[in-house]
């Protein structure tokens, strides 16, 4: 398969992890916390898309719906219920109860989905390309002959679509400005008036509609199975790090570049130590916090 | 002036000697032909037993770095982990996968500590400035890199098959398998009770005040001319020091390891553990873990009984065991016996 083939894997990887990690992002800017949990939110939608695809007899946008609508009410069910309580604490008692409620989460689904995966059935159109010379370097092929299918197109077209959607939400409507202004600072934002709790719950409902569309994505695209969020959870932070913590565009362009880095690597990496690829990622996570760690759009994250 | 009086008085000198005298008497068991009797009924307990010791060594050096100076450091297991590989490869003999050595165990249980040290250093040296909850991810991942390390390089670590062929010295010296449980949990456990005389020792002295300082504000301490990141380097690396210690002793005591042995779950049970017993209490840290390894005996005692498979009971299990975590954070964020006013939490 040649190195143009992986690079289009990669532009699609990267858009539903860009999906994920916007939301991700946000929840750290606003509410100031590493939510590890979020994995789950993902698998939880994908799991309503799942049901809604078997059940409502629409065509598969109506499960991306319904996907989206039950991403956002979890989310703002478990912030409600385990989050919101202890906002006072600090990021690390929040960090460590998003383990725990991950870890609880994750199980439960376990015990009631089982272990094996599951398919949404969909139709899928797929383009060839064939003509396309190669240019082998290697063993490596630099360009060659691809495919692209409906599927890569419709995540990449829901990506672009989110992102859009998230630029018009941040700097066109009050409550993603004052979104962004509780972003830069809480106190201030309350002083101007801002209801800050109404503003986290916004965030928190607007993260578990991002989570859900990822979910259902990553379901059509793969597989839904109990594992299918937390498997992406370690790429969703690296994206959101690499980014800059809290800023959703730098998390649209630190998901590419996680996306394509694991996407290159299965092409240079011997095919016995194709699992090493989601190392890359977190490889490229240390060394963004090794050299720059504030990221790309630039939020400091060290002490003093 | 009886022989009571002459007992010294201090938590940290008592363990010390219960310590020695555990040690002792595991010898004795070891190297005499004296045998122990162990009901089957019991096996469970011991299994279960061994492995708390084990953990214990972990979740003392954890509470050295979270409960004492604050560090929040959530991939413990690859210094464990670390600690293991290299003690397995260096003394390990004709395993079928992977490198074995073959070298005299005492040799690599001493670099299977050295190796975990100096990734502590080369972690701390890297991150160790990084804000509470960055540490905790860099660490994190620190740990999937070397878990997928561990997997995919199967010429070097054997792959899911891990490294076999383990030499254990305890095995090797005692036949009989009763004898050979009490000895192993006794010897371990003495090793466990020596390390908690040790960080007494430590954290007692006026070096625990720094660490406790740096915990409660970096700043003032940093500014009373301490060196606080110095400190924080110290205590990062005596606790994966502690945990490399754990592993080799692990690898000895199992003879084989594997990446399944070292998952993320060994890092949870142990960060529960030292949560609900209470961060900077070395005795509640203990009896934490003690607890939640509790519910481990309980849940296979429970599988026993009930009619549903093994996955849906790990699942349940693992659902209790998020919920507790949640549950102390929220009601008692300073564990059972921990020091609310000391940790600066609200009840």
């Amino acid at each position: 398969m040649g190195l143009l083939q992986e690079a289009i894997f990669g532009v699609v990887t990267g858009s539903y992890i860009a999906i994920a990690a916007i939301g991700f992002t946000l929840i750290y800017g606003i509410v100031n916390m590493i939510n590890f949990a979020y994995g789950e939110y993902l698998t939880l939608g994908a799991f309503v898309g799942f049901f809604a695809a078997n059940a409502l007899p629409g065509p598969l946008p109506v499960a991306v719906v319904a996907a989206m609508l039950g991403g956002g009410v979890i989310s703002i069910a478990l912030a409600r219920g385990f989050f919101t309580p202890i906002n006072h604490t600090g990021p690390v008692p929040m960090l460590l109860t998003s383990i725990g409620l991950g870890i609880a989460v994750r199980n439960a689904i376990r015990l009631f989905g089982g272990r094996s995966a599951r398919y949404i059935d969909t139709e899928t159109a797929t383009f060839r390309f064939d003509a396309v010379p190669e240019v082998p370097i290697g063993s490596v092929d630099l360009l060659g002959g691809f495919f692209l299918t409906s599927e890569h197109l419709t995540v990449v077209g829901s990506a672009v679509a989110v992102f859009l959607v998230v630029h018009l939400l941040l700097t066109r409507t009050d409550v993603g400005i004052a979104m962004r202004a509780m972003g830069d600072d809480e106190s201030l934002a309350r002083v101007r008036g801002i209801d800050t709790q109404l503003i986290r719950d916004s965030v928190w409902v607007l993260a578990g509609v991002l989570a859900g569309l990822a979910g259902v994505l990553m379901a059509i695209q793969t597989n839904v199975s109990s594992t299918t969020g937390y498997s992406h959870i370690l790429q969703i932070l690296s994206a959101a790090i690499l980014g800059g913590a809290g800023s959703p565009y730098g998390a649209i362009i630190g998901a590419y570049v996680i996306g394509l880095a694991l996407a290159i690597s299965t092409a240079f990496l011997p095919s016995s130590m194709t699992g090493l690829s989601s190392a890359v990622a977190f490889a490229i996570l240390i060394a963004v916090l090794l050299v720059k760690p504030s990221g790309i759009a630039g939020t400091e994250v060290r002490e003093a | 002036m009886s022989a009571l009086d002459r007992l010294p008085s201090g938590r940290g000198d008592r363990a010390l000697l219960a310590g020695v005298a555990c040690l002792l008497v595991g010898g004795l068991f070891a190297l005499t032909p004296l045998q122990a009797d162990l009901p089957s009924a019991l096996y469970v307990f011991v299994e279960v037993g061994i492995t708390f010791v084990i953990y214990g060594m972990l979740v003392l050096g954890l509470d050295l770095q979270y409960g004492h100076t604050g560090l929040v450091n959530f991939g413990h297991v690859v210094f464990f982990a670390v600690g293991a590989y290299a003690t397995a490869m260096l003394a390990a003999q004709d395993s079928f996968s992977g490198i074995a050595l073959g070298y005299p165990w005492p040799l690599a249980l001493l670099v299977g500590v050295i190796a975990a040290a100096l990734l502590g250093v080369v972690v701390s040296a890297t991150s160790i400035r990084l804000r509470d909850d960055f540490l905790a991810i860099v660490t994190l991942a620190t740990a999937e890199i070397f878990h997928s390390i561990f997997v995919n390089f199967e010429g070097t670590f054997g792959g899911n098959v891990g490294i076999l062929g383990v030499p254990r010295p305890i095995a090797a010296l005692v036949g009989d398998a009763d004898t050979r449980l009490i000895a192993t949990l006794l010897v371990l456990g003495g090793f466990t009770l020596i390390t908690l005389a040790v960080v007494t020792r430590l954290t007692d002295a006026p070096y625990g005040r720094v660490l406790r300082a740096i915990r409660a504000d970096e700043l003032v301490t940093r500014s009373v001319g301490k060196s606080t990141i110095t400190y924080k380097t110290q205590a990062f690396v005596y606790g994966a020091a502690l945990a490399g210690f754990a592993g080799g002793l692990f690898a000895l005591y199992n003879g084989a390891v594997a990446p399944g042995f070292f998952t993320i779950q060994v890092t949870v049970t142990v960060w529960i553990g030292m949560l609900l017993g209470g961060a900077a209490n070395h005795r509640a840290v203990l009896a934490g873990l003690a607890i939640i390894m509790g519910l481990r005996l309980v849940s296979r005692f429970g599988l026993s009984v009930t009619p549903v498979s093994g996955d849906v009971f790990a699942a349940f299990r693992l659902l209790v065991v998020g919920l507790i975590l949640v549950a102390v954070i929220r009601y008692r964020p300073a564990g059972i016996w921990g020091d609310p006013q000391e940790l600066g939490v609200d009840q």
